[in-house]
């Protein structure tokens, strides 16, 4: 378990020195801290047009930031050969992996953790009270971020940044837009039973991220929206964690299982 | 005798690479043991497989077939990961760390606690002369401070066993020798060291016993007196005839005692007479004009 945390801090050090990531966490604040700008402008909507700039500013960005960071976790260690040296310490295969992907997590969360406090103060200059409602849709978010995580990881272990990084962003796209993708398959292939349930079965497979991103839509059926109260519930954002972290374990579990296999030449 | 510390038994690794999936053989089949307490050379020419062999050894990648123990367990097993310190080839380390931070996090590895890996860190940064460089980032330090960097985090966990990929290389003639005697100091702790090299003056003067690897294959492993054939090769006389040198090779059959008696009766001064045996560079040229002759 030392290790492991070891092996987290490092990573989650490396991070902190890394002068890119901080140029793309000042720029989703100022974007953050824009949207009051934009709120002036608009009669007596200042906070609604915050809240959605904001969360979808923390939603993007948070994506974004985990796979800038998540698709080099790995490979730069291999590509730099810095693990050379440290594959052969005492460690598990598994425990590297596991502890590198802690550390980005560690390193992401203090990035959520940041956005949420400036969307938060920008809000609360503008007059809005502290809900629960806010915590639950930035939780929301945060187990989405974990999951994009854990997917880049799993494409670095194999593949080069570049490529995991458009093959990462495609599951995002299509995870975020399952239901549209579900209709539009039942429309397309009326014809074909068959063809609809192998590619809806490919799409249950895949992660459902419209779960994490409720606002406006329709949830079992009720609307959900952050400013309407009537979002979703502390049992939602509890069952759609579950979903997030059991999903990134799965995944992870590939990772860990490729990366334990393979040569580092 | 004692349990062999590293055990290689018909090693073989072929490498498929390219779209082609072309394959290479860059191991084929080595089989030797390194006993506990010896310097053990890993000698061969670029390309000739140490690296690759030692990676199997670490770890870092599986053999095609055979088997490595290390500490008398298969490779890899964390007990005997603890007791084995490493140095990569060139080695590469993280570069927002410090020389300090980079032993440190070493050590925490082996989950030392901070009271061992703290006065250890500073004790082998001095070893390997980085104190005053332990502060700056590693972007800074130069091929030969990471070199030493990289024996110091191999020490970290006081190994029983040090591997070394290429020690002595990218180093300047004082920072090889610095690292030759610390390698000896380490022989003197009881450790066993084994280290890869394509610089033979290294081994000869260092090692208790050498593999010499040509192509992927062992051909020969001993003792190097043994290696090298006692046979002398000829018989080097300088003489001095009133004032202008003059140099002579006395092939093995010649009686040199005569040879001598005639050249002073003659007036001539006798400089110098060596007897010139084979050289490890010798034995090397031999083995790889054997090698590409049977191409
Ligand atoms: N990843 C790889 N893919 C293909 N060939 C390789 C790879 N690594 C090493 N080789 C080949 O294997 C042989 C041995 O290489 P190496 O073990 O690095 O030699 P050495 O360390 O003795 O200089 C060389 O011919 C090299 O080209
Ligand atoms: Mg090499």
């Amino acid at each position: 378990m030392n290790r492991i945390f070891a092996i987290a801090l490092n990573t989650f050090r490396e991070a902190m020195r890394d002068k890119l990531l901080y140029a793309i966490l000042i720029f989703a604040c100022l974007l953050i801290l824009s949207a009051w700008g934009i709120g002036q402008l608009s009669m007596h909507e200042e906070l609604r047009i915050t809240k959605d700039v904001g969360l979808g500013g923390i939603s993007v960005f948070g994506v974004i930031l985990a796979i800038f960071a998540g698709v080099n976790l790995v490979y730069k260690e291999i590509e730099r050969k810095t693990l050379y040296a440290f594959i052969p310490k005492p460690i598990h295969r598994w425990q590297f992996v596991l502890g590198k992907y802690l550390g980005l997590v560690l390193t992401l969360t203090a990035q959520v953790a940041l956005m949420s406090v400036v969307l938060w103060i920008t809000m609360a200059v503008q007059g809005w009270s502290p809900d629960g409602v806010m915590v639950r849709a930035v939780l929301l978010l945060y187990v989405q971020v974990l999951l994009v995580t854990a997917i880049a990881v799993f494409f670095s272990t194999f593949s080069t940044p570049y490529l995991s990084g458009l093959f990462t962003a495609g599951i995002f796209i299509i995870g975020r837009s399952t239901p549209d993708l579900r209709a539009l398959i039942l429309a397309r292939f009326k014809d074909s039973p068959s063809t609809a349930s192998a590619l809806n079965w490919a799409i249950q497979v895949l992660p459902d991220l419209h779960l994490f991103f409720v606002s406006g839509g329709l949830v079992n059926g009720v609307p959900a929206s952050i400013h309407a109260g009537s979002y979703v519930s502390w049992a939602y954002v509890a069952g759609a964690t579950g979903y997030g972290l059991g999903y990134s374990a799965c995944v992870l579990a590939l990772a860990i299982f490729l990366f334990s296999r393979r040569d580092f030449v | 005798m004692a349990d062999p510390v590293i055990t290689v038994v018909d090693l073989r690794k072929t490498f498929a690479f390219g779209f082609l999936r072309r394959k290479v053989q860059a191991v084929r089949g080595l089989t030797f043991d390194v006993r506990p307490g010896e310097i053990f050379g890993f000698v061969g020419p670029n390309g000739a497989g140490k690296t690759t062999t030692i990676k199997m050894l670490m770890g870092l990648i599986f053999p095609t077939a055979g088997t490595c123990m290390l500490l008398g367990k298969r490779v890899p097993d964390l007990g005997a990961k603890r007791r084995v310190g490493f140095l990569p080839e060139t080695p590469y380390f993280y570069e927002h760390l410090t020389g300090r931070e980079l032993v440190d996090f070493a050590g925490r590895l082996f989950d030392l606690p901070a009271s061992v890996r703290r006065p250890r860190t500073e004790k082998l940064l001095d070893l390997v002369g980085l104190t005053g460089a332990a502060s700056l980032p590693l972007r800074k330090y130069s091929k030969g401070m990471l070199q030493r960097l990289g024996l110091a985090q191999a020490l970290i966990n006081d190994p029983e066993v040090v591997v070394l990929d290429e020690p002595m290389s990218g180093l300047d003639p004082i920072g090889r020798k610095e690292i030759r005697d610390l390698i000896g100091s380490l022989r003197s702790e009881g450790k066993t060291v084994f280290f890869s090299s394509h610089i033979l003056s290294d081994v000869e003067l260092l090692c208790d016993r050498c593999a010499i690897i040509v192509r992927g294959e062992i051909r020969d492993v001993g003792p190097l007196a043994q290696l090298l054939s006692p046979k002398l090769l000829h018989t080097e006389v300088v003489l001095d005839r009133a004032g202008a040198p003059e140099e002579r090779r006395l092939t093995p059959g010649e009686d040199v005692d005569a040879f001598l008696r005639a050249a002073i009766d003659g007036g001539a001064k006798v400089v110098s007479v060596t007897p010139r045996k084979e050289h490890l560079e010798d034995l090397f040229v031999r083995e790889v004009e054997a090698d590409q002759a049977r191409q």
